[in-house]
């Protein structure tokens, strides 16, 4: 079978609603931050370039567009995915909590192949807020539950001031790219439906 | 859900799905329920436990068939014309970039017990063992005709208005056989029987010109190509295009019942002792039981196999078309074929679906010609259900219903009548010439 080398990695970003999802990828891949914070509209998956060694890849993040407000993110989301970011706001306990709901749903839905060693990343949002007076969950309690769940990675950061984001998505970067070795290297021949019209050329037109 | 809706669209199916993405992308707020905790009401794809538990009244799948979740089975199994409507939509909306797609191997069509590829060009009549010498040179002929026929060409219309003249005309003009006009009406123009005869030609002639222009756009063995994972992956694309577009997503709403005012028009929908108020209602047959009526029955197996359909040159994807008159029937048959090279299956296993719009009540033995094509099956299920359409008037009600997927072997129909409840639902027509992430990033800069 005709294949070629994989070069794209998927990483979807799961939490509760308003930690900052959708705000940590515009932060690592636009280096931007709106304060104004509105349920996701508008926002599919950013793409960017990172390179290992050599070799070039294109790590494709996935935003949940909205759907896991109601619990409504269907398989299809979940597929094929290299590495799981898990998010919470350090000043929710609520949004720490769902946490264990996130990770089972996300091993329910995508089940990989090795449920055991899949890459997670957890990443605690929000460090910034009220000079980090309102903060809830200590990073002892965060690290204690990375600890239980086989030492996933974990990272503090603030999407608005940009602190640890890069740090921590170059760490989603490299266990993507581990976990995507290891499941398939190549992928099976698809066609490019996504072009208009491919007009072919029957021959010679002189 | 105490907001208020442009439109609420209940159930997640393809069209619900496909209308959902069209009406968020055009600004319209939506609010999207479904009574399942899963995407795709009667068009999703099932994994072995939920096969299981929906044939087999248990949850138990035997082992040897493999793991559960490799499994995706199409409850609605249907091809997709590459150059269709299906897919100018995906290319419309830029939902392809959601999908991974591969060209299906095969074309077949059955004559008296055998089974042979479709021939769709003049170059491949010559050579298909489906007819005799002097046919073949005939029926060379007629496929010239048909592939120079341009409808803004009026040079190449050989002095016939297509638009009054039949297709049974047309077929006597190049003095075809009755098995060769078997084959072109239903292996390429695909009819599923045989009412077109009487009809314009010019429906039965752009058929098969779609037939040809699709096989050749992605050189694949047929004209058909299919999603990877199945196509339970259709309305969650579709579904994500309306998330991105601001749509709200709730699954597994009980009840979902649709209020009216006093002159019987939708206002909004309770589920759970809570209601959103709308201005209009999207849904298929299943949530206005009241407003449809039953137009009839499609009936269907559903076979796990360890191997191709035989004499399909061991093809992992293939349809074949089984003639109504072949078999002394009203309507055709059909034989659907996918494997885990498509990823509906764990590895060696292939998937075979046998349709027919029922003629009888008697499933088993009504798909028994298209099953006994099949070989050794490991396991195998019925399963039959019930079409509707809508009989409401759209203006008086404010509900827009879609029809029950048909037993076509193909979604042109599906997206006609998903086009159709666009215009109805926005009075403007969809230009599919356009496509849309072209035009937002040009609007952008």
């Amino acid at each position: 079978m005709p294949s070629r080398r994989r070069t794209l990695l998927k990483v979807i970003i799961l939490g509760d609603s308003g930690v900052g999802k959708t705000s940590l990828m515009n932060q690592y891949v636009n280096k931007k931050f709106s304060n104004q914070y509105k349920a996701t509209i508008g926002a599919d998956f950013l793409t960017k370039e990172v390179q290992f060694e050599d070799r070039l890849f294109t790590l494709q993040i996935w935003d949940t567009a909205g759907q896991e407000r109601f619990q409504s993110l269907g398989v299809a989301f979940y597929r094929g995915a290299d590495c799981c970011v898990l998010v919470y706001d350090v000043n929710s306990m609520k949004s720490f909590e769902n946490l264990n709901n996130w990770r089972e749903e996300f091993l329910i839905q995508a089940s990989p192949s090795d449920p055991e060693n899949f890459p997670f990343v957890l990443i605690g949002n929000k460090v910034d807020v009220d000079g980090g007076n309102s903060r809830v969950v200590s990073e002892k309690k965060a690290k204690a539950w990375c600890a239980s769940k086989g030492n996933i990675p974990y990272f503090e950061t603030s999407a608005k001031e940009g602190t640890n984001v890069e740090e921590a998505f170059q760490c989603i970067a490299k266990n993507a790219l581990k976990s995507g070795e290891e499941e398939e290297l190549y992928l099976p021949d698809t066609i490019d439906v996504g072009t208009s019209n491919q007009q072919r050329s029957t021959g010679c037109e002189c | 859900m105490d907001e208020e809706y442009d439109v609420i669209v209940l159930g997640t199916g393809l069209k619900e799905c496909i209308l959902s993405g069209l009406l968020s992308v055009d600004g319209l707020k939506v609010l999207h329920m479904d009574r399942n905790d899963y995407y795709g009401g009667e068009s999703s794809s099932l994994n072995l436990t939920q096969l299981w538990k929906r044939f087999r009244g248990s949850d138990t799948p035997q082992e040897n068939l493999g793991a559960s979740r490799e499994y995706n089975v199409d409850m609605i199994p249907k091809f997709i014309m590459a150059n269709g409507l299906l897919v100018q939509t995906l290319i419309h909306t830029d939902v392809t970039k959601y999908l991974n797609f591969k060209a299906v191997d095969g074309s077949f069509v059955y004559k008296k017990g055998k089974i042979y590829k479709v021939p769709a060009t003049d170059v491949e009549a010559l050579k298909s063992p489906l007819m005799g010498l002097f046919e073949k040179r005939r029926a060379r002929k007629f496929f010239i005709y048909v592939q120079d026929y341009d409808e803004k060409d009026p040079k190449s219309h050989e002095g016939l208005d297509l638009s009054k003249v039949t297709a049974r005309e047309i077929i006597s003009k190049y003095g075809l056989e009755d098995d060769t006009i078997d084959f072109i009406g239903h292996a390429l123009a695909l009819h599923n029987d045989d009412d077109y005869l009487d009809q314009p030609a010019i429906d039965f002639v752009k058929r098969i010109k779609l037939y040809a222009e699709s096989l050749a756009r992605f050189q694949g063995g047929s004209p058909y190509i299919y999603p990877l994972y199945g196509l339970g992956e259709l309305p969650q694309a579709f579904a994500r295009l309306s998330a991105v577009y601001g749509g709200t997503y709730m699954l597994n709403k009980p009840e979902c019942k649709v209020e009216f005012d006093g002159s019987g028009k939708a206002i909004g929908v309770t589920s759970a002792g809570e209601t959103a108020k709308c201005k209009k209602v999207v849904c298929d047959p299943s949530y206005l039981s009241d407003k449809v009526k039953k137009v009839g029955k499609v009936t269907r197996a559903v076979c796990i196999m360890s191997h191709p359909i035989p004499d399909t040159n061991d093809a992992h994807s293939v349809q074949i078309i089984l003639p109504q008159k072949q078999l002394g029937r009203k309507s055709d048959m059909y034989l659907f074929c996918c494997s885990y090279a498509h990823n509906v299956a764990p590895k060696g296993k292939y998937i075979a679906f046998v349709s027919a719009e029922a003629e009888t009540d008697n499933p088993e033995e009504e798909l028994k010609p298209g099953i006994e094509l099949l070989g050794s099956i490991d396991e195998i299920f019925y399963h039959s259900y019930e079409t509707y359409v809508p009989t409401n008037n759209q203006e008086e009600d404010n509900c827009f219903i879609s029809a029950t997927y048909d037993a076509t072997t193909h979604f042109e129909s599906t997206v006609v009548d998903v086009l159709d409840m666009y215009t109805k639902i926005t009075g403007k027509t969809l230009d599919l010439s356009v496509d849309l992430s072209a035009a937002s990033a040009a609007a952008e800069n």
